[in-house]
């Protein structure tokens, strides 16, 4: 990679034919590593069936759970990939909003991101269920017995706010690829031509679709950041409307959305080593974009940080006797290893990210982003575990490790996240063409425009010229945000 | 779901009509019912008037799992026996249960009952039909065997009523006195000081009326005489004027649990903690009762120091207890297991009851019980005097045919008495017997017989706790479920028949408890309304018989004590206590899983066995809760997982008697250790008895570890206050006395 | 089956969903435990296991926490200092406490507790859908869960023969708890209405205060002022309701408490303090 490219966002001289050759470069061929890691996902995946099956014919006792601990990784995990889902939202979402350009080279994956976690976190309430099969009566279907769910509990309000985040999502990192679709529709062949054709929904590229689309994206972008805020808050409230020590915390929505966040940025972090090494992503995936992802992680983290310091004091200086036992337990009982390495990699690994040379050397960023993660999965360990293993009532007081059954099913949803992800990268262009276009076309105006200025001085009328001569490439976007 | 209920057996038991009295009631019946056998639907237009689908009708019989004797409503729902309550009219229980009775259902319904007759067949039991077995018994045992009365024996467990009688009847038609009456769990020390010194095997004893009451080891609310009797009892004296309990025990029973003071005491010693109390009472002079000089000189060498160098009591606590015995007066002073059962027991126990004769407590907290008027129906007491006889016999080969029913010898034997080994020396051995237990699995006939719920029989609890004594009648509560058992009494009925002509009007052992019944005098009928011919009826309802007492005051006496306590240094430095709880009992429930599940009431562990150390032992050893340890006496080892509490002496480690089982079904077989088999035979230097607490043990760790499986996370309140705890002077303050 | 149904009577079954628990009480049955006298014999454990066909678990489960006693009797050694435990053990039967405030009731999603006119808080087996929320929201952590389905192993023939027809055998995947045993209480209801009565305490009794030996555990209505229970709640001076109570402050050591009143569920049974004797 060239020097000239480390501190900005791309090269804007990238040519737009190269850009779509890159990306549909990236969808194509597998190559060993790819079936080696689709083989390992694969693996993962198909033990966690077995496992869900044996389960589900023994009953929940197989995954070790038990009186106090009624509730152990599933819901751990669950809230992990809620958590995971809200980089995709934060990243195209929020950042579109405030028009952050870095953001295009990889929003795609984030979003992708987003809607598998999504997909995974969807299967573990049903996993946790004791009768899976009645499942549906969560929803407030029509009933002539005149039987409702019960709205005042916050698992019906997770079912409401999952499905709705979940489509929501998938709808957003549908329609953020229509133009895309439409590229690949003209680069490919066969199956996949027609595939695209149908998807790209008769996407020509003319001023009015255009117009519709910036539209749609907006109002879905302004519509997911409150509903992904209020996902977390539900989820959050799974816990924080119980009377469970620990649990019943004031602070818990935006603690978790701001560990959501931070998981999800780690996750980001880690996808965008992968994705630009495998796929030799370098020129898109640049280390400037990296260091502004950091630096954005670093930030949720510090959040997250305080958040959490800020729990500690208030159970510590509540004095609420079974709040500060869980705490006391958490920090010195059978779960303090568990719980010291969430302090250690949620808050003390961050600081490494103030480091430029350790932000813009990859692998180090590998290993920090995988020890975010791991922080983070801890974490909602750390909420779910010890209160169990500790409430109110001492006479129940027990320690989980869980089963095996139960760590092949948590183990074997990454399986499953991998190998949707991996499926999408070879289907899907992990980048967006059309918006690394727009940020190499924006790039080039600006300098573009700073060359003038100091050439033209005097004469700020040119500027208008050229602007006017940039013509219109197929699949570029107006100029309307300029 | 797998359960096939057959709901559909409805009863056919003889003489019924009218007898239940339905205590319940549901919807009515809105259904048509198929008939057990038919292929058509019948209308239930015209029922019966007592069985009614879809409404229990509650049956009074008697309770078996112990020899108590309490009363009970079984509910019967369309033939089956679903539940057990107590007989609110039974003065034994007055409508209560414990976990022994209330299980009584799992042990009628157990998978593992023994189905049909089985036979010895070269090594191997196999099945064969009521003909064959009978016509071996009679073979065996009838007029033309030949067999000498002298070589036949019998063994069974408490026995009373006219179950009692036709046992006796039988052996005596053989010629034989031969009827070892075997119980682990007894209280037969306490019987012979009681008797001795107050003429009266098993006195009356009024806890209610007691001050305060001081246990030496008596785990009245567990396991001790009448257990739920006495729990009865114990809620009065606590409600009303608000006693005291003291006990003292090398290992916390359940009394001791629930004690306001709990001493641990060095095992073997009890005797010695009494006298140095009685001694420091003359000192005092507060006895009510005058002593003699001879026993007052006695007494002298127990001094205080030297009590508590022996006991390790201190001194300030015997003393607290000897005014607590004289500002509370009256009193009560018992003796349970722990104190009886050592070599000096019959001492110790006297040395406790003389705390009750000069503190004056006859007549007042002890008192002369109703005994039954028939003598012969009166209970026999299980005791392990006989143990020890029959394994005598057995081993000087004196036995030809052995009976055994109700009791499990083979398993409660310690293994040096080689019980198990000497079976094997009688030529026939008949097993009465509802179970494969040990015992019965070595018989050469196993005859299969009906449960408590299937049977007939009387019972006269040993116990009298009424002025009136009692007698309880058992009446089967449903049909059998397996075809192929029978009733005791039938049995014994058809083997009196081969000798006695007379038995011959019976065609039944119902009949004939009917006609005894029945023809009872009236001083024993009495309290039975109606004429004659309605008493039995009336009996049925009822449940019970109360016969008129014999009025005998106690007589106080005092014997002679020579209450000495042994050393032991022979490199066994600790003692065993096998201690006894409310659920399995001596072993004999270890086959209900209820009971498999139910932890135990003071250590919390299930299903398995345990020994309890105390934690400074533990620290010596270097033992924490679920390791094991190896418990070796001078007969035996065995190990089990520790279970560390404050509630027993350092010198003591307990293991709970119980499991242990080779045989004895699904739920018991192969679980945990029984700390019987490793028992020295020491004997009780007076009565004979079995000293089943004197044996000495030394405790080493085994090196290995397993999760201890028991109920419970933390062992403390962790500071909250769930029982909350306040003292008697705050009780007095805010409820007033009474 | 109709959605028109359902435009039509919009409203009923809207408020019926609101109301989510009944503030007018038929009965309010309720207990008392006198911890002085219960001495932790365990018969009320083995009373629930025979009316409520409750499954044995065996060794392993039991092992794994996943027992299913309705009806536990806690044991609490509190001796910290001294050799040994001289003021015995502390004994504690645990049951559902049947609250008023109940906080298993608000959380579950589709409504399989839920607050009856009686006062009970009913557990309906076939409407949970095993999410067990509830459970991880009860602070004395009294509701079971079926984690496997024991009834396959827990009454092998002709055990199953004992099993009380008048409640079910819980399937794997279910919430279940102490009803106070509803069955029996629905049995008495029926009987006092067809002989046009109202239900008179001592009707219906438990399974647990009908074993009992010491005759420590009292249950009945503490709706009806003639109750045995409802006249020791008021001796002892606790009122049903959600708030902690201030007592007489002349009598503030007489015996009465609720276990986790400061948390506001309310519970409906009444624990008597244990008494021993300091002196001793």
């Amino acid at each position: 990679m060239s020097q000239v490219i480390e501190d900005k966002v791309i090269d804007e001289k990238l040519e737009w034919s190269r850009i779509n050759a890159d990306v549909i470069a990236s969808m194509q061929a597998p190559r060993k590593a790819y079936w080696i890691t689709v083989f390992v996902c694969l693996t993962m995946f198909l033990c966690a069936i077995a496992a869900e099956i044996y389960q589900y014919k023994m009953g929940l006792g197989a995954a070790g759970l038990n009186n106090p601990h009624m509730w152990d990784m599933y819901i751990a995990t669950f809230v992990f990939w809620i958590g995971m889902s809200h980089a995709g939202t934060l990243l195209s979402a929020i950042l579109h909003i405030i028009h952050a350009q870095w953001r295009k080279p990889i929003y795609r994956f984030a979003e992708a991101m987003t809607t598998f976690s999504l997909m995974t976190a969807g299967f573990f309430p049903m996993i946790h269920l004791g009768r899976v099969w009645n499942l549906y009566w969560v929803l407030p279907y029509v009933s002539d017995r005149g039987i409702w769910p019960n709205f005042r509990s916050p698992l019906v309000w997770d079912a409401f706010a999952i499905s709705t985040y979940l489509s929501s999502s998938a709808l957003f990192l549908f329609i953020g690829m229509i133009p895309d679709m439409a590229i690949l529709r003209d680069h490919t062949t066969g199956w996949r031509k027609k595939l695209y054709g149908i998807l790209c929904l008769g996407w020509r590229g003319d001023d009015r679709q255009w117009r519709n689309f910036r539209r749609t994206y907006m109002l879905l972008a302004c519509f997911l950041i409150p509903l992904a805020i209020s996902v977390h808050s539900i989820v959050s409230s799974d816990f924080a409307m119980s009377i469970m020590p620990g649990w019943h915390v004031t602070t818990f929505p935006p603690y978790f959305v701001a560990g959501a966040l931070y998981s999800g940025c780690a996750a980001i972090m880690t996808l965008f080593v992968c994705l630009r090494y495998f796929f030799r992503m370098e020129e898109y995936m640049t280390l400037n974009i990296m260091e502004k992802t950091t630096k954005l992680t670093f930030a949720i983290a510090m959040v997250w940080t305080y958040l959490n310091l800020i729990e500690f004091s208030a159970t510590w200086y509540g004095h609420n006797i079974y709040d500060k036992e869980v705490l006391i337990a958490k920090a010195t009982g059978p779960y303090a290893g568990v719980f010291w390495t969430m302090i250690f990699c949620g808050m003390v690994v961050p600081f490494t990210l103030c480091f430029q040379k350790l932000r813009r050397h990859m692998p180090t960023m590998f290993v920090i982003s995988i020890l975010l993660n791991l922080g983070m999965y801890v974490e909602r360990w750390m909420i779910v575990a010890p209160t169990l293993a500790q409430a109110h009532s001492p006479h129940q007081w027990d320690v989980l490790w869980g089963s095996v059954i139960q760590w092949a099913i948590v183990f074997g949803s990454f399986g499953w996240f991998g190998l949707l992800f991996l499926v999408f990268v070879k289907l899907f262009p992990c980048v967006s063409m059309y918006e690394v276009k727009e940020l190499c076309f924006h790039l080039k105006h600006e300098i573009h425009e700073e060359e003038l200025a100091k050439k033209h001085a005097a004469t700020k009328a040119a500027g208008k010229a050229e602007e006017g001569s940039g013509g219109r490439a197929p699949g570029t976007p107006g100029l309307e945000g300029a | 779901m797998s359960v096939k209920v057959n709901r559909r057996k409805f009863l056919k038991m003889l003489g019924w009509g009218g007898a239940g009295t339905a205590l319940t009631g549901c919807d009515l019946p809105t259904t048509v019912t198929l008939e057990e056998g038919k292929e058509e639907v019948v209308s239930y237009l015209m029922p019966e008037e007592y069985a009614i689908p879809g409404i229990g009708v509650w049956y009074a019989s008697t309770c078996t799992q112990c020899e108590a004797g309490c009363g009970l409503h079984g509910r019967v729902r369309e033939g089956r026996v679903l539940k057990v309550e107590g007989n609110p009219d039974s003065p034994v229980n007055h409508g209560k249960s414990c976990m022994m009775g209330q299980s009584t259902v799992q042990s009628h319904y157990n998978p593992d009952r023994i189905t049909s007759p089985m036979m010895r067949k070269g090594s191997t039991l196999q099945s064969v039909s009521w003909d064959e077995a009978m016509s071996a018994l009679t073979s065996k045992i009838g007029p033309d065997s030949g067999v000498k009365g002298d070589r036949v024996g019998m063994i069974t467990g408490t026995v009373s009523g006219h179950q009692a009688v036709i046992i006796d009847e039988l052996l005596a038609q053989v010629g034989s006195k031969n009827h070892y009456v075997h119980e682990v769990i007894n209280t037969s020390v306490w019987s012979s000081v009681c008797r001795d010194m107050l003429g009266d095997e098993m006195p009356k004893l009024n806890y209610d009326k007691a001050g305060v009451i001081l246990s030496f080891g008596a785990d009245f609310l567990g396991t001790w005489i009448s257990p739920v009797h006495n729990m009865g009892e114990y809620a009065k004296f606590r409600k009303g004027a608000r006693g005291s309990l003291i006990q003292v025990e090398p290992k916390m029973t359940l009394t001791g649990g629930n004690a306001d003071l709990w001493i641990p005491a060095k095992p073997g010693t009890e005797g010695a903690l009494a006298l140095g109390i009685a001694n420091f009472i003359i000192e005092r002079g507060w006895n009510a009762v005058d002593v003699p000089s001879s026993i007052a000189k006695t007494l002298n060498q127990y001094t205080l120091t030297a009590v508590e160098k022996v006991t390790g009591v201190p001194v300030n606590k015997i003393k607290r207890i000897a005014s607590m015995l004289t500002e509370r007066a009256p009193s009560l002073v018992i003796a349970g297991a722990s104190t009886e059962n050592h070599e000096n027991g019959y001492d110790a126990v006297a040395s406790v009851m003389l705390l009750n004769l000069i503190m004056g407590n006859i007549g007042k907290t002890i008192e002369a019980s109703a005994k039954f008027p028939e003598k012969a129906l009166r209970a026999k007491q299980g005791n392990t005097k006989d143990l020890l006889l029959l394994a005598k016999a057995l081993k000087d080969n004196k036995l030809d045919v052995l009976f055994t029913y109700n009791t499990n010898p083979a398993f409660t034997a310690p293994a040096v008495l080689q019980v198990s080994e000497g079976l094997s020396s009688v030529g026939f051995k008949v097993a009465f017997s509802m179970f494969p237990d040990e015992t019965t699995l070595q018989a050469d006939l196993v005859l299969p017989i009906h449960s408590g719920m299937e049977d007939w029989g009387t019972h006269v609890p040993a116990y009298q706790p009424d002025t009136s004594s009692v007698l309880s009648l058992q009446q089967p509560l449903m049909e059998p479920i397996h075809k192929e058992t029978r009733g005791f009494g039938d049995i014994m009925l058809s083997m009196l028949k081969l000798r006695n002509k007379n038995f011959g009007d019976f065609p039944d052992y119902y009949s004939y408890l009917q006609t005894a019944v029945a023809n009872m005098p009236a001083d024993v009928t009495g309290s039975v309304e109606g004429a004659s011919k309605d008493i039995w009826s009336n009996v049925l309802q009822k449940g019970i018989v109360k016969a008129k007492a014999s009025a005998n005051a106690l007589t106080p006496k005092l014997v002679d004590m020579k209450f000495k306590v042994k050393h032991d240094n022979s490199g066994y430095p600790m003692h065993l206590v096998p201690s006894a709880r409310l659920g399995l009992w001596d072993g004999r429930h270890a086959n209900i899983p209820w009971l498999q599940e139910f932890p135990d009431q003071i250590a919390k562990v299930v299903w398995g066995s345990w020994a309890e150390l105390h934690p400074k032992k533990a620290s010596e050893l270097g033992v924490k809760n679920g390791d094991y340890v190896r418990v070796t006496s001078a007969s035996g080892s065995i190990e089990a997982q520790v279970y560390i509490h404050k509630g027993i002496h350092p010198d003591a480690v307990s293991v709970p008697m119980g499991q242990g089982h080779d045989e004895f079904g699904r739920y018991a077989k192969g679980r945990g250790v029984n700390p019987l088999k490793i028992l020295n035979p020491l004997m009780e230097r007076r009565t004979g008895e079995l000293a089943t607490h004197a044996t000495r043990v030394k405790v080493t760790n085994a090196h290995k570890h397993e999760k201890l499986v028991h109920l419970g996370g933390s062992e403390t309140q962790v500071g909250r206050k769930f029982v909350k705890t306040i003292s008697v002077d705050q009780l007095r303050r805010t409820e007033g006395e009474a | 089956m109709s959605f028109k149904n359902i435009l039509e009577n919009f409203s009923y079954y809207r408020r019926d969903a609101e109301d989510g628990g009944h503030h007018e009480y038929d009965h309010r049955f309720g207990m008392t435990i006198d911890l002085d006298i219960c001495t932790g014999c365990n018969s009320c454990s083995t009373a629930c296991y025979a009316e409520n066909n409750l499954a044995v678990v065996g060794k392993e489960r039991f092992e794994k926490g996943q027992a299913m006693h309705w009806m536990r009797v806690e044991r609490y050694w509190d001796n910290i200092e001294g050799d040994y435990a001289e003021e015995g053990a502390k004994f504690l039967p645990m049951l559902c406490q049947n609250c008023g405030a109940a906080t298993c009731e608000p959380v579950c999603p589709v409504a399989a507790t839920y607050h009856t006119p009686d006062g009970l808080n009913a557990q309906v087996y076939n409407r949970c859908i095993g999410s067990r929320y509830c459970s991880n929201n009860c602070p004395f952590r009294v509701r079971y869960f079926n984690f496997w389905s024991y009834y396959e192993d827990s009454w092998p023939e002709p055990l199953n023969m004992q099993l009380n027809p008048d409640l079910s055998v819980r399937d794997k995947g279910v919430m279940e708890k102490c009803t106070f045993c509803i069955q029996r209480i629905r049995t008495a209801k029926d009987k006092a209405q067809r002989e046009e009565r109202v239900m008179a305490d001592g009707d219906v009794v438990t399974a647990c205060a009908q074993a009992c030996p010491t005759g420590a555990i009292v249950f009945g209505d503490t709706m009806d002022p003639d109750s045995r229970v409802s006249k020791l709640w008021e001796k002892h001076q606790v009122h049903r309701g959600p708030f902690l109570q201030k007592k007489d402050k002349t009598n503030e050591e007489i015996r009465g408490y609720r276990i986790f009143d400061e948390l506001n569920v309310d519970p409906s049974i009444l624990y008597l303090e244990r008494v021993r004797d300091t002196e001793v």
